[in-house]
């Protein structure tokens, strides 16, 4: 398989990303780290007192919903133009152009695992505490990953053709923020529109990942065998239009 | 495919014995050259509501070329410009993929159709020879090992810390080449990067290149400069319009080639 073949790559690849994100090491994360929380602190405010929400550990609740679109967010914009912006690897030398989106993808994982770090000393402090369904995080991080891999490999291979779909996207991340139970509780959402707010892969990815860490509990089969199946779909599809694209991305470029 | 049968068995009969590093056979590339270039989803919708059709040129920019390099031979491809040159050699480092024909590539190749890909200006020089060493096909080892000699040969050892932005363009190109010709490939593709740096580094790098040679690498030399081509390449290919024009020694395609010139 290509990925095992350029493993050495892929990994210099993603170091040298976070690397060149992370300039100054710890401030650099730092900063990264104080965007979600301030983000979290304004909806507090404006959700709790506004809007007068009543949720259980909303600040949690909030910030657990906003790590997680951040993967999402940050993972497809900056893949999108992963080919694009580096043109010199398409056009002058030959290496599998998955590697270009995988890496940028992986910065991205990495990047959100240590924001789900920093998640675990406020669980422990804010007194919601940890349990042992904690111990799924992995399986539905790996999973989103699939999901935001995919996604990302289709945006990439078609940036190549449309040099506007950055603004769509733009637009559409900021569709799929209010569509996703993020800064509101999946109760308030009209349940006749349920089933198809539901099909929202993301949303079911949020809610595992507060049952895990929030709720403490586990989440239902069906969520988890939806978000597997979703994620692998999704995989293939993109690899399969990445693939199709392709061949033509050094004229087009 | 538009690969006639004769032309497959008359490869068939040259490649009896398989010491050939690079074989290609019938290539063809075409390029699309819209009338009009969309390039956003925008352009595209506004094509569609005025209903004009998706049009394009087709640009032929390799008809039908095949040529075989064996093993340890330094082989040239001269032409004038836009004769397909940087083309074929695109296809031959995968870049480009063609439209018919086939190309065997066998061992380990290097193309250096540009120095420095993938360089990243904001880490450091050694950050960068890892990076760039990857991006070749060496493994960390590799470089770990190779590492001394890198920074001997491009003489930047004092600025091995220093951010890459703050490079002139000699030294990048220094370190870049450096630790390109560390890759050891068994075949090298070269598209005139030769004629970089100062003049005392170019004649450094021209003598890792006839080292090279010397060791019995095959070279695949694209290049104006047909100086550097009648000292270094054992047979050439002269192009034209993306066709061959003349095939063999040196001497002789050269020859060819002030002819065609003359005659125009």
């Amino acid at each position: 398989m290509w990925f095992v073949e350029y493993r050495e790559l892929i990994k210099i690849l993603t170091i040298s990303d976070l690397k060149v994100k992370y300039q100054s090491s710890v401030l650099g994360f730092a900063w990264s780290m104080l965007n979600p929380l301030l983000l979290m602190l304004v909806l507090y405010f404006v959700f709790s007192n506004v809007f007068k929400a009543t949720q259980d550990h909303f600040a949690l609740f909030m910030l657990i919903g906003i790590i997680s679109w951040r993967f999402l967010a940050n993972g497809t914009t900056s893949s999108i133009s992963s080919i694009v912006g580096k043109s010199s690897l398409v056009t002058k030398i030959y290496i599998p152009r998955k590697v270009l989106v995988l890496s940028t993808v992986l910065s991205a994982f990495i990047s959100s695992l240590l924001e789900f770090l920093v998640l675990v000393p406020l669980l422990i402090i804010l007194g919601a505490g940890l349990s042992p369904y904690l111990l799924l995080f992995p399986f539905i991080h790996i999973v989103y990953f699939f999901i935001v891999y995919g996604i990302s490999l289709i945006l990439a291979a078609l940036y190549v053709y449309f040099r506007d779909l950055t603004q769509i996207w733009d637009v559409l991340m900021q569709i799929g923020f209010f569509l996703s139970p993020i800064v509101y509780p999946l109760s308030t959402v009209p349940p006749e529109y349920m089933a198809y707010y539901m099909l929202n892969p993301i949303t079911v990815i949020i809610q595992m990942y507060r049952d895990v860490l929030l709720y403490h509990q586990m989440p239902s089969a069906l969520e988890l065998f939806f978000t597997l199946a979703t994620g692998t779909v999704i995989l293939l599809v993109g690899s399969a239009i990445f693939e199709k694209l392709e061949r033509r991305f050094a004229e087009e470029i | 495919m538009k690969l006639s049968p004769l032309g497959l068995m008359g490869a068939a009969k040259k490649e009896v014995v398989n010491n050939n590093a690079i074989v290609v056979d019938g290539l063809c590339k075409s390029f699309r050259i819209p009338k009009e270039k969309k390039l956003t989803v925008y352009e595209n919708l506004i094509g569609l509501l005025k209903g004009g059709a998706y049009s394009y040129e087709e640009f032929l920019a390799l008809h039908d070329v095949s040529f075989s390099v064996m093993h340890g031979e330094a082989f040239g491809v001269i032409g004038p410009n836009g004769c397909g040159k940087s083309t074929l050699l695109k296809v031959l480092a995968g870049v480009l993929y063609p439209d018919c024909g086939k190309v065997k590539i066998s061992g380990k190749i290097a193309p250096f159709l540009e120095l420095g890909v993938g360089f990243q200006p904001e880490l450091s020089a050694k950050d960068n020879v890892y990076l760039y060493g990857a991006i070749m096909g060496l493994t960390k080892k590799d470089v770990d090992k190779r590492y001394e000699e890198i920074m001997d040969f491009s003489e930047l050892r004092r600025f091995e810390n220093m951010k890459l932005r703050n490079f002139s363009s000699g030294m990048y190109v220094r370190l870049a080449f450096a630790t390109a010709i560390q890759t050891d490939p068994d075949i090298m593709l070269v598209d005139e990067v030769l004629s970089v740096g100062d003049e005392s580094f170019q004649k450094k790098c021209g003598e890792k290149i006839e080292e090279i040679r010397k060791a019995g690498k095959t070279i695949l030399l694209v290049s104006h400069a047909l100086g550097t081509v009648q000292s270094l390449c054992d047979r050439c290919l002269l192009m034209n319009e993306g066709k061959m024009v003349a095939l063999g020694e040196t001497e002789m395609v050269l020859e060819e080639y002030s002819k065609m010139r003359t005659g125009k």
